[in-house]
């Protein structure tokens, strides 16, 4: 015991009684949506970058091709998707953020000069049922068959359609190159000014709870890219994959070998603990563990099947989540 | 064209993954507890005041910015409001409380606390302090937080923290051992 054990006399365990009362209180009150709404809107500027530096958001907002997240939006932004039926996750290198952030090159920025929002449709909306989320998705929602025992549906909410337009900067590019030592490939001739086209479908959520643990399950259609045929794609993945941290040889193998035009890249955030190809249901997806500090493992899963994406993000137990993923139908 | 407005902000909100409700509230209830037992002269109201910050936390856990303070920290700021607007609403009553539960400065510490727990001559101690000090005490070896955890939730600096500690601890340490006058 240290020398200053007395500091700790006053310390003792809350009473079990007190512990029950309260943990059964706390139940019954969930959270109040308008609140946590206007909080969450009265705090949505400001530190943008950061933000996105969160794990899970970042693999989840990259993978719907919705976000400019720092470095990843260089391979994001500038990659032909039309169609996501792939997603090949790589790790990204954090001495690569590390070195931007040295040289001041915060790209989101950068990039956001160029970016025009022609569609907003606000923050997520509560609605009332899976039917009216459907409704207002405008598609019919897939569900899982299986939930784990006790499972209740506790919110549903829908985010309107957004479109946005990005037009290609070559020198933004280049200066990320520069900065990150990647002297050995050249911009493609004829990206600057190229404008690429962003359409993402309504994002309709569910989340469940199952006791005090809970799982949402975000879906949308595919979202869609149009961008110049006369923008070398592979070229800008090659770029895209150096960015991220692959050596060179790897990038240009690799970059070779993906179809870019249903392949999505999905950059995982250093802070991830862990991150493996899964098979759900006859599809290939991505499954990611990442744990901020203090709190439980997260499980991100996420995977496309016909027209849509799906993300599962849950911190039950990942053989739940996967159970829940391979029903969702 | 600010880079917030395109959609990835809200989205990535809206994904970013819950805590483990369960295990926080397991981790953190001895926490929040300890730290009005530290805090407050009167420790009738403990457990009150515990349950009325888990109520607060809970309504609004969905606006929690794990960006800016880890849970822990943002728990115990809403502890920490709590406990001021207590105290304050209780001001009047708290010179009676003090001067019923808390032995006389007159005698030694020592001598007052003799027939009773450490706990009680910790808590009599804790009674002398400055709210400052005793807040930070409370903090520190009520609720486990480190010295930099404090400092976010203070607004003070690190090393402020880590002065007015050291000064408080002596402060106790001395009466403790009796060996201040």
């Amino acid at each position: 015991m240290s020398n200053d054990a007395w500091l700790h006399a006053l310390r003792s365990d809350p009473s079990p009684v007190f512990n029950e009362q309260l943990r059964a209180r706390l139940r019954t009150q969930e959270p109040v949506p308008l609140e946590a709404a206007a909080l969450s809107r009265a705090k949505d500027r400001g530190d943008w970058f950061r933000r996105a530096l969160i794990p899970a958001a970042a693999v989840i907002t990259v993978a719907l091709v919705v976000s400019v997240p720092s470095v990843r939006a260089s391979a994001a932004q500038f990659l032909s998707l039309f169609r996501v039926v792939n997603f090949v996750p790589v790790a990204v290198d954090s001495n690569r953020l590390d070195r931007l952030q040295t040289d001041n090159l915060e790209i989101g920025a950068l990039i956001g000069e160029h970016v025009q929002v022609v569609q907003d449709p606000g923050p997520p909306v509560t609605v009332t049922s899976v039917a009216d989320a459907a409704a207002a998705a405008g598609m019919t929602l897939a569900v899982p068959q299986w939930l784990p025992a006790n499972t209740a549906v506790l919110e549903t909410a829908v985010m309107g359609e957004r479109v946005v337009r990005v037009t290609a900067n070559s020198q933004r590019l280049q200066q990320v190159m520069d900065a990150l030592g990647i002297n050995d490939l050249r911009v493609p001739a004829g990206l600057d000014g190229q404008v690429v086209n962003v359409r993402v479908p309504p994002v309709a959520m569910i989340r469940y709870g199952h006791g005090n643990r809970r799982t949402r399950l975000f879906q949308a259609r595919t979202p869609h890219l149009t961008l110049p045929q006369s923008v070398d794609v592979q070229a800008l993945g090659e770029i895209g994959l150096r960015i991220l941290g692959l050596p060179a040889g790897e990038a240009k193998q690799f970059a070779r070998a993906l179809d870019w035009n249903t392949t999505l890249i999905l950059p995982v955030p250093p802070a991830a603990r862990s991150f493996r190809q899964v098979n759900i249901n006859g599809h290939l997806g991505v499954h990611i563990e990442h744990q901020p500090p203090g709190e439980s493992p997260t499980h991100v899963l996420l995977w496309p099947a016909g027209d849509r994406v799906f993300a599962l993000v849950s911190i039950a137990n990942v053989e739940d989540v996967i159970a829940m993923a391979n029903t969702v139908r | 064209m600010a880079i917030e407005q395109v959609l990835p902000a809200r989205l990535a909100r809206w994904v970013a993954a819950e805590p483990d409700w369960e295990q926080v509230y397991a981790e953190q209830l001895p926490r929040v507890l300890n730290f009005f037992r530290y805090r407050l002269v009167d420790t009738a109201d403990v457990e009150d005041l515990t349950a009325r910050t888990f109520e607060k936390a809970w309504r609004a856990r969905h606006g929690y910015r794990r960006d800016v303070a880890g849970f822990a920290t943002w728990l115990l700021m809403i502890a920490r409001n709590v406990a001021i607007d207590h105290l304050r609403a209780r001001e009047r009553y708290e010179l009676l409380d003090v001067a019923t539960a808390v032995p006389s400065l007159d005698k030694s510490p020592e001598q007052q606390a003799v027939q009773h727990s450490d706990a009680q001559r910790l808590a009599a101690l804790l009674a002398t302090l400055p709210p400052r000090q005793r807040e930070l005490i409370a903090m520190k070896y009520g609720a486990d937080m480190t010295n930099r955890a404090i400092a976010r939730a203070t607004g003070l600096t690190e090393s402020n923290v880590g002065t007015i500690l050291h000064r408080a601890v002596e402060e106790l340490r001395g009466r403790w051992r009796g060996t201040k006058s």
